[in-house]
């Protein structure tokens, strides 16, 4: 029997949660991310899972921490403005290394914005969004069953390498009903390193080859401490200048050493592209079309679509545009222009970078990106 | 004018958070500025929390550019703390600088880590007299046993700025005025005694050094009574000196000796209540009571 | 006379992480005293440590975590409730406590405090009150006293305090309990009660900051602040003697308020259960 099926964006998030192995949800009601914890609610049960809606956004991020310290796969969903206040706790988690997910369906802002429009308005913050030099992976979906794959692949990252992840999709993904296929039942998917051997001596931020330590979990004897505060290996704050350093820069290191499991990018009609189109989500399906039809038209475009926004596809991105002797550079996106500068930053005035944007609750069409195209087409 | 009258005079001021060691430079700041000099003070406090140490420095002189000191380049260093001064030491110039410090101790939390009941303190071992020995000039006094004795034990600070008006070329009437402005009124006289004593102690001769007993201290102290043999155990190195065993003993056994640690000073009064045990915020006080049994059963 | 040799024998040192002592606390902080009273309580109950979570904010009360023996958690600002209801829904197995302090509970944390108590979940939340922000220098906090000085309120506080165990009461606490420093038995005897609690037990500790609120509104050294503490509380078992009318500002302690209701993780899994397939649970 085929497991094929019709889903919404925010469901397909929720219920590849549930394949990954998330057993924990705590969240608040948001639009436009709100179907992620209803589905939450009624799936999570079934599992043996536990769903809780708690009295904030700050509580819910906290709380999914607090699942996720004591062994259990953990989520959250939110939305621009919850997505704001869950930055501490984030911060958090990417410091002490807890692992999480974290699904933000975004929606216009600033403020309350236009809650029920798209927009791609939190790429910074997904990025930067809390205080701090710190790790972070973002992971943008551009399709239905992107998100449900791309959602289970959040969990395998943020398992393996105790860092929070966040899936980052577009309001009209989240609301898009889409076919789905799951693939084969029961596959197996990433398990948190859990502390073994003996508690004498364990160090719980030891700085290993992998350098991901393995997770000491509550009630297997290491009585271990986690905090917010700057630690050594022992899991205890210190200030020595040579432990911190040595302790954050582990931290970020941990993924560049693993950005082979990270980076994922997706291309199409790259290879010989004058104009090379960079967008991630929606603005991406937008070119996906307009590369077609300005193809058909003669003008050599092609795109390049970051799955893994951040930590983002550097090298991938270079290769591309060197591979096609690509002439210039579009970068659509639904803001006033927040990818495109750490694309100008990558290629460095090698080539000339455009960008088209739209901040007024509107997609991006294809025909906005043709009419760009034709604008700057060498 | 002269190069070396060009040049500003350093002053290195150190001690454990909540001593004052904000206070004696303020007022060693403001006097520099009643002098007509231009003054720069930088600090790092607020510390009484976080790790201990707190020091300022101030720099006078007809025109101050950096704000810190380099190292080697103090003129004095007045140290609030015996181990703070230890620590500042290689800031003072080794040549011409004054190292004036208190031979009170007060170990900090975090300069102790790691050091188990019983464990060896691994608080500074060099002795005052060894000290003395490798610097210029200094004084090692005992200031807070002097405020203390004069009734007030906050005065200690105005004490080590009297040893300190004997380094520096400001009337003592001034200091004395600046004192009066950063003290509570109230305890304006008992700080120009201390300030007068501390003066005078450093103008009695170079490298004096304070006769203070330190091993006054029983960290053991094991009570035999009628029915029960009661044991009373004070670790040294985490009793912080907050009186509340003291006050608070029921039979009032307890004292605070001379390095502000908690000590039975009259064993014989000792119930083994272990009030004392209960209420030490610190953990630093063990009572263990064991029945005694009788020869004849 | 009483017997000394019958006084409960209890050694800390098997509850504490010897090798981060001594603490940072400042002399005479009375939360060394609750963190006794806590610890005391807990081996009594005969709680292991590999079992016990513990779970606080930030602040000088947040600190207190690292020093014990346990599995500790040292979390964000006014959270620590939040981030223990996952964890007590993650692992029932689990006895998680809280520590917290005046401004992490009852400011930046105030909403998680009063939801956590309308929840009901089984956990046990120890609030250090001393009146006052220590760790940031001593500004004003949301149970200052009136007409108190710290660094916020030069002129005096002219904001009125919370009484916490009333909050605490009203929003559905089902056990809450208060207690001084200095009665450190019955504060551990009330600790203890409250562990045994299912449900959500609310315990405030009046707790001294001597070296900055005792300092700044010359309120005396630890221990005289310890003795005026006590002078202040009455306990609530003497609620209805005659010298009531002549104190009406004690606060009461002991057990305030405690009242047998659904506990939030068991009616949940309860909940859950229903909704699992036929068969499978």
């Amino acid at each position: 029997m085929t497991r094929t099926m019709n889903m919404q964006g925010n469901q397909a998030c929720a219920l590849g949660a549930i394949e990954a192995g998330c057993r924990f949800f705590a969240g608040y009601p948001i639009t436009p991310s709100s179907e992620v914890a209803e589905q939450m609610a009624a799936q999570l049960p079934k599992v043996g899972g536990t769903f809780i809606q708690m009295e904030d956004e700050i509580a819910s991020m906290g709380a999914v921490i607090g699942a996720s310290m004591g062994g259990l796969k953990a989520m959250t969903a939110t939305s621009g403005p919850g997505f704001s206040l869950k930055q501490e706790n984030i911060g958090y988690a990417s410091g002490a290394e807890i692992p999480c997910v974290i699904v933000n369906v975004m929606r216009g802002g600033p403020s309350t914005g236009m809650p029920t429009r798209p927009s791609q308005g939190d790429i910074m913050q997904s990025r930067w969004g809390t205080h701090g030099d710190h790790p972070i992976i973002v992971l943008a979906p551009a399709s239905v069953a992107e998100a449900y794959h791309e959602t289970i692949r959040a969990f395998d990252l943020s398992e393996r390498l105790r860092v929070p992840v966040i899936v980052l999709i577009d309001e009209v993904i989240g609301h898009l009903v889409e076919t789905v296929d799951p693939g084969e039942a029961g596959q197996e998917h990433v398990a948190r390193t859990f502390a073994s051997g003996p508690a004498e001596g364990f160090k719980p931020y030891a700085i290993t080859d992998d350098l991901v330590p393995p997770f000491p979990r509550p009630g297997d004897g290491y009585r271990s401490h986690t905090t917010g505060l700057t630690h050594s290996e022992t899991g205890f704050p210190t200030q020595n200048p040579a432990l911190a350093a040595a302790a954050l820069n582990r931290i970020t290191d941990k993924l560049v050493l693993h950005n082979d499991l990270i980076e994922r990018w997706r291309v199409r009609e790259a290879d010989d592209a004058d104009i090379l189109i960079a967008a991630i989500g929606i603005s991406a399906r937008a070119a996906e079309a307009a590369v077609t039809k300005l193809r058909a038209e003669g003008i050599m475009a092609g795109l390049f679509r970051p799955v893994t926004l951040w930590p983002f596809p550097e090298g991938a991105l270079l290769g591309v545009i060197d591979k096609a002797g690509a002439k210039a550079l579009l970068v659509p996106e639904m803001n006033q222009g927040q990818m495109i500068r750490e694309v100008e930053r990558l290629v460095a005035g090698r080539l000339p970078v455009h960008g088209l944007n739209r901040i007024d609750g509107e997609a991006i069409t294809p025909a906005d990106i043709i009419a760009r195209v034709r604008e700057i087409a060498p | 004018m002269s190069e070396a009258m060009e040049r500003p005079k350093n002053v290195l001021i150190v001690g454990v958070g909540g001593q004052g060691v904000i206070m004696v430079s303020k007022v060693l700041a403001q006097l520099s500025l009643n002098h007509g000099h231009d003054v720069k003070q930088s600090e790092v406090h607020g510390m009484a929390k976080r790790g201990g140490g707190v020091f300022s420095h101030v720099r006078f002189g007809p025109e101050v550019w950096s704000p810190t000191i380099a190292e080697g380049e103090a003129d004095v260093v007045v140290a609030l703390e015996w181990a703070e001064g230890l620590r500042w030491i290689n800031y003072l110039n080794p040549e011409t600088g004054t190292f004036i410090a208190d031979c009170q101790r007060i170990v900090p939390p975090f300069a102790c880590r790691n050091r188990f009941r019983g464990g060896e303190a691994a608080y500074a071992p060099e002795t005052p007299e060894e000290i003395m020995e490798q610097v210029h000039a200094g004084y090692v006094l005992d200031a807070t046993g002097m405020a203390e004795r004069l009734g007030n034990l906050r005065a200690a600070n105005t004490v080590l700025l009297g040893a300190l008006s004997t380094a520096l070329d400001f009337p003592e009437d001034d200091w004395l005025e600046v004192i009066g402005h950063f003290v509570p009124p109230n305890t304006i006289d008992i700080n120009i005694a201390g300030f007068r004593e501390g003066r005078e102690w450093a103008l009695a001769g170079n490298k004096r050094v304070a006769e203070n007993a330190a091993g006054l201290h029983q960290s053991h102290v094991v009570i035999h009574q009628d029915r029960v043999t009661t044991t009373v155990e004070i670790t040294e190195e985490w009793c912080k000196g907050c009186d509340i065993c003291v006050k608070l003993c029921p039979e009032r056994c307890l004292r605070l000796n001379d390095r502000l640690v908690a000590e039975l000073a009259l064993p014989d009064l000792c119930t083994g209540c272990r009030m004392c045990e209960w209420l030490c915020p610190d953990f630093a006080i063990a009572i263990t009571n064991t029945p005694v049994r009788e020869a004849a059963e | 006379m009483k017997d000394v040799t019958q006084t409960p024998d209890f050694d800390i040192n098997g509850y504490i992480r010897l090798d981060q002592m001594p603490h940072f606390l400042c002399p005479g902080c009375g939360h060394g005293i609750a963190l006794r009273a806590l610890l005391w309580a807990i081996h009594d109950l005969g709680i292991e440590k590999d079992k016990l979570a513990v779970v606080s904010g930030i602040g000088c009360s947040g600190r207190l975590s690292a020093y014990i023996d346990a599995n500790t958690f040292h979390t964000t600002h006014g959270r620590p409730l939040a981030f223990a209801t996952g964890l007590a829904l993650a692992r029932p197995d689990l006895h998680v406590v809280v520590i917290t302090g005046d401004g992490d509970s009852l400011a930046i944390g105030g909403n998680h405090l009063i939801h956590a108590c309308r929840r009901n979940l089984n956990l046990t939340c120890m609030m250090l009150n001393n009146e006052i922000y220590g760790m940031t220098g001593g500004q004003v906090s949301p149970t200052t006293s009136a007409d108190r000085f710290t660094t916020t309120t030069p002129a005096g506080n002219t904001e009125p305090g919370f009484d916490a165990c009333r909050l605490a009461e009203a929003a559905g606490a089902s056990f809450v309990g208060r207690e001084v420093t200095l009665q450190v038995l019955a504060l551990k005897d009330l600790l203890q009660r409250a562990l045994e609690h299912d449900g959500f037990s609310f315990v405030e500790v009046i707790s001294d900051c001597t070296e900055i609120y005792g300092r700044k509104n010359d309120l005396g050294a630890s221990p005289e602040m310890m003795m005026s503490q006590k002078a202040s509380m009455r306990p609530d078992a003497y609620r209805n003697t005659v010298d009531v009318p002549f104190r009406p500002n004690a606060l009461a302690t002991g057990i305030l308020a405690k009242v047998d209701r659904p506990e939030y993780g068991q009616a949940l899994r309860a909940a859950n259960a229903r909704q699992q397939p036929a068969g499978k649970g």
